[in-house]
């Protein structure tokens, strides 16, 4: 059981702040997420909670106990590192097996714990072999079984699937999000993959350069950003974002090809982001300024297409395989209620 | 400035660069504890290292000779102030060792460097046996100098192998007398240094060579460059840090020849391979005069110290070029 | 001409069989994509390509010319590294002008040439920089222009995206893509990411195993994949795929899925294909043409796993021994545990031999 709280954390590295005054709780039993650009002190955070770091500032709390002075060993919290760190001349049970072994734990009691773990990894029928003889699916729950063996509070993961093919990645996310749940254990996770991230997290926070800019459920954060930073970040093809102008008949965006309303934007508004499954792609009525077609990319169920209306680059993600075809003129059609509307310094306007 | 601000910038002092910043408290009382446990084992290094210098700088200053009759600690009884360094500027046989030692280096470095590249550019790619030449080829390196000398002073005998062979080769008896004529001895040196010590070059640069990325390799192949233009645009360039670490090996070691050397030619005949160790191994057993033997280690260091520094500074300024 | 063929081209590593005969045409100035997951053969066949490894068995043709014993220096194909190889002991220039300069062409030309490719690729605020301390991006570039200025014919690309972070390579596709149509090469791509393949190459040919799976555009891996590899791999997530066998009820011929009952009325043309085949049938549909139903046949089938991912919502099913995936939009309304009766639509029903693995009633 473990509840897991930064209070107002700062680390520096010389002159790089590399966590900025991050405040955030992370609950039991909570599959949290973060996610941000390289470098955006994600793996910083992590150790941290680790404890291989200690804060410039704040506090570090452990179910409501300040932990800044808590050596790593006695944090209680366990780590699945990137590469797995699985030791290949160990088969999978003395993998799994080596922490506690480490700790002189007896014989009996080593038996009992690994077979426990591995019953829940099912990873039973594996563990007299080898790493080099598991595939990369079974590797993973080694490497977990081996962080869950001493029964920690908590586990943290960086980035444990990157090095899976990509068919191999959609499959291990579902089978973490599993574990996650079967075991019931505070899981904190960090991912440059924004499907990953959303796929997995019950919760997520958004880092950017150190700072902490949304925390959240994945669906929240993807309807609501809090920000054009927040909202470019999620999405693929990313958000479009348009500058809006006040024209004679309401605002204007995208050279003329998306029209609205004054009174459905509000005050303030800078910038329109529109998600490419919310532009809608349509004849074009007499008279429409409408945009060009540059490109059509087929992904089969969807169909990402490229328009440009003015110097305006947009896209929209369709679904099916529309027949549209480069260079054609078409119209662009978006419910203003699905629009999202950014004011002075990219933060989000509420309507 | 605000109060905030002002320890941001305080903070921000802290960094790679090295920038000034105030230690804490806390800091300060950590580096002081530390330097009070660490004192007495640094005294000892400092003294260890200190002491012969301080002894040989004292002694050089007199005419102390271990037949003077007084222990080392009285030789300021015979001071002589710079006399001996004075001595050491007009003495002809010094510098003649000198200038042999430079001659054995300029021949010596520069052969082991370029056959040991070459060897290592043969060793990078694979071939049939290449382990036992592998093996057969580092074994010179691990022969004891001294043995080595005396297969060389066998070799090089008027009656020795080497003459059989070159006999074989010009169809008649050859007795050349290799280590009695003053520039055939030298050479024998010279090529006895070469036998043993080209091994090392050729690890360390084989080590270098294997070092160089495959792939930018492959892209030169792939943008037309052949194996030459490989060699000289990515091999060599890639290497420089290792090249020059091997040469500065090589060229202090060399400095120092002496036992193969001595085994060989005992320096002779008459000064004629007298490179500046065997120089200073017969001033000191031989004449004694203890106080100039000083004078002239100490000036070598000093000379040696400031090539070095020079040195090592190229080496800094290549690197960041 | 830069076309390639490659005819009944092998390689094998001692036993081990990298590459199953295989022969692929590519034209002039196409972007064809080597897709297969990690050891399928696409690398080795790029690297006979190039040059880099020897045919066990079969040609290597750039339009009429054969290719055998022409070393890898001499065939004036690009070709970018998976780690791009840029040479970090020097500039972006020294890098970009290399070939030219190995090739002794005279200085004036070298710099005009490094001119306009480094303003093509924005490279030119960086020209004297070294080249060991660029970001990802950007060394991306370099390698492909240190390529391109040799103006190759042929352009070979092993995985170039694959250290570029998520976020950058939506853009870098969109460029290489462009790049391509502004030299007008032949392009070979090598990636085990199907996306990559289906967003920018103009035909994919799908390996696995070393054996050469399918060629054909995008479209039509995805829609008529030609076995049960195919139609996994291609697509995210993948075809499902149930076990079944051929069945005749009051609606028409229908495929008996077991435990979870009839399928819908299969069309006439497919159920004729179907009766010619061995009986074991895989029952395939894309997870993206389904629809929920109320009073409709289809799939009873309990929800597992719910993932959102932005614009998509992939809802996971429990079918027994498999596991149904289906895609929808953000707006469908179900939870774990929830039950729903999913229809795949009829026109993109595909049937596969469950012997062979191969399509039924299409080529």
């Amino acid at each position: 059981m473990a509840q897991i709280a930064f209070r107002n954390v700062t680390k520096r590295y010389g002159r790089t702040l590399a966590v900025d005054d991050a405040t955030f709780t992370v609950e039991d039993n909570e599959f949290f997420c973060f996610f941000g650009p390289p470098l955006s002190g994600k793996s910083t955070i992590l150790r941290l909670i680790l404890g291989l770091e200690t804060p410039d500032e704040g506090e570090i709390l452990i179910d409501g106990k300040p932990v800044n002075a808590v050596s790593p060993a006695a944090r209680n919290v366990a780590m699945v590192f990137q590469n797995l760190a699985l030791f290949p001349h160990m088969t999978a049970r003395e993998n799994v097996a080596f922490p506690l072994v480490e700790r002189k734990m007896p014989q009996a009691d080593i038996d009992r714990r690994v077979a426990q773990v591995s019953e829940k990894l099912h990873i039973g029928h594996i563990l007299h072999k080898p790493p080099a003889q598991l595939s990369g699916g079974e590797r993973q729950r080694v490497a977990i079984a081996r962080a869950l063996v001493r029964d920690p509070a908590a586990y943290l993961m960086d980035d444990p699937i990157s090095a899976l093919d990509a068919r191999l990645r959609e499959e291990t996310r579902v089978e973490l999000k599993r574990i996650q749940r079967e075991l019931g254990k505070t899981l904190i996770y960090v991912t440059h993959d924004q499907e990953e991230a959303m796929s997995v997290a019950d919760r997520m926070a958004i880092l950017e350069k150190g700072r902490i800019r949304q925390v959240g459920a994945p669906v929240e954060i993807y309807d609501r950003p809090a920000s054009i930073y927040v909202a470019s970040l999620l999405g693929s093809p990313a958000m479009n974002i348009v500058a809006g102008r006040r024209g004679a008949a309401g605002i204007e965006a995208a050279a003329g090809a998306i029209r609205l309303a004054a009174s459905a934007v509000p005050e303030g508004t800078i910038e329109i982001g529109v998600r490419p499954e919310d532009l809608k792609v349509a004849e074009p009525e007499a008279g429409e300024a409408g945009a060009t077609v540059v490109e059509v990319e087929p992904l089969g169920g969807y169909t990402v297409v490229t328009l440009d209306a003015g110097a305006t680059r947009l896209r929209a993600l369709m679904r099916g395989q529309p027949d549209i075809r480069p260079q054609s003129r078409v119209a662009l059609r978006c419910d203003p209620a699905r629009l999202h509307f950014f004011g002075q310094g990219g933060g989000v306007l509420v309507r | 400035m605000s109060a905030a601000a002002a320890k941001l910038a305080r903070q921000d002092g802290m960094t790679i660069a090295g920038a000034k910043r105030e230690p804490t408290q806390a800091e300060t009382e950590a580096s002081r504890l530390g330097l009070r446990l660490t004192l007495p084992a640094q005294i000892l290094v400092l003294f260890i290292a200190l002491f012969p210098l301080l002894m040989q700088l004292y002694i050089s200053l007199t005419d102390w000779s271990p037949l003077s009759g007084v222990g080392w600690w009285r030789a300021g009884e015979l001071w002589n102030s710079f006399a001996n360094y004075t001595d050491l500027v007009s003495d002809k046989r010094f510098w003649g060792a000198i200038w042999r030692t430079a001659i054995v280096m300029a021949v010596c470095v520069p052969a082991e460097f370029l056959l040991g590249l070459a060897l290592a550019t043969l060793f990078a790619d694979n071939f049939p046996g290449k382990r036992v030449f592998y093996s057969i080829l580092l074994m010179p390196m691990m022969v004891v100098p001294a043995v080595a000398g005396y297969m060389f002073f066998m070799l090089f005998q008027s009656g020795g192998p080497v003459n059989d062979i070159l006999s074989v080769f010009v169809g008649g008896p050859v007795t050349i007398a290799w280590l009695s004529d003053p520039t055939l001895a030298l050479a024998a040196v010279m090529i006895a240094d070469i036998w043993q010590w080209t091994p090392l070059m050729f690890l360390i640069l084989l080590a270098g060579l294997v070092g160089v990325p495959e792939d930018q390799m492959k892209a030169a192949t792939l943008l037309g460059a052949n194996s030459w233009q490989r060699f000289t645009t990515i091999v060599l360039p890639k290497m420089k840090t290792i090249i020059i670490i091997a040469l500065a090996i090589r060229v202090i070691e060399n400095f120092k020849i002496f036992d193969t050397l001595y085994i060989m030619t005992g320096g002779g005949p008459g000064v004629a391979t007298e490179t500046i160790s065997v120089y200073i191994y017969k001033v000191t057993t031989q004449d004694l005069i203890w106080g100039y033997v000083a004078a002239i280690a100490l000036a070598i260091l000093i000379v040696l110290s400031i090539a070095a520094v020079f040195a090592m500074k190229r080496m800094a300024a290549a690197r960041e070029a | 001409m830069s076309a390639i063929h490659l005819r009944n081209l092998v390689k094998r590593f001692g036993d081990f069989t990298a590459l199953q005969p295989m022969d692929l045409d590519i034209a002039d100035g196409e972007f064809m994509a080597l897709l297969g997951p990690s050891g399928c053969g696409k690398s080795t066949t790029m690297n006979m390509i190039a040059g880099m490894e020897e045919p066990s068995e079969g040609r290597i043709l750039f339009g009429e010319r054969d290719m055998a014993g022409v070393p890898m220096g001499g065939r004036g194909v690009g070709f970018v590294f998976q780690n791009y190889a840029i040479f970090t002991h020097m500039t972006v220039r020294q890098n970009l002008s290399y070939g030219l300069r190995m090739t002794g062409k005279p200085a004036a030309e070298i710099e005009r040439r490094v001119g306009s490719i480094a303003e093509l690729l924005q490279l030119s605020p960086m020209l004297d920089r070294k080249a060991d301390r660029l970001s990802v991006n950007i060394l991306q570039r370099v390698a492909i222009g240190r390529s391109a200025i040799m103006e190759p014919a042929i352009f070979l690309l092993d995985e170039p995206l694959s250290n570029v972070d998520a976020a950058f390579r939506a853009v870098m596709r969109t460029e290489l893509k462009q790049l391509q149509r502004e030299f007008r090469q032949t392009m070979v791509y090598v990636t085990h990411d199907q996306l990559e393949a289906m967003t920018m190459a103009d035909r994919i040919a799908v390996m696995d195993h070393g054996v050469l799976q399918q060629v054909g555009t995008p479209l039509e891996v995805y829609n008529h994949p030609a076995n049960v590899f195919v139609a996994r791999f291609i697509g995210a997530p993948g075809m499902n795929l149930l076990p079944g066998r051929l069945a005749d009820s009051d609606r028409g011929a229908v495929v008996d899925l077991g435990p979870l009952g009839a399928s819908a009325r299969l069309p006439d043309q497919l159920a004729a294909a179907a009766r010619a085949s061995s009986g074991e049938l895989l029952y395939g549909f894309r997870p993206e043409e389904t629809t929920i139903v109320k009073d409709a046949p289809g799939l009873a089938l309990a929800v597992t796993f719910v993932e959102r991912i932005g614009a998509r919502t992939i809802v996971h099913f429990d079918a027994g021994s498999e596991s149904v995936k289906a895609v929808f939009d953000n707006d469908v309304d179900l939870t774990i545990g929830a039950s729903a009766i999913v229809s795949p639509n009829a026109d993109s029903v595909r049937l596969f031999d469950a012997a062979t693995g191969a399509a039924i009633g299409r080529a």
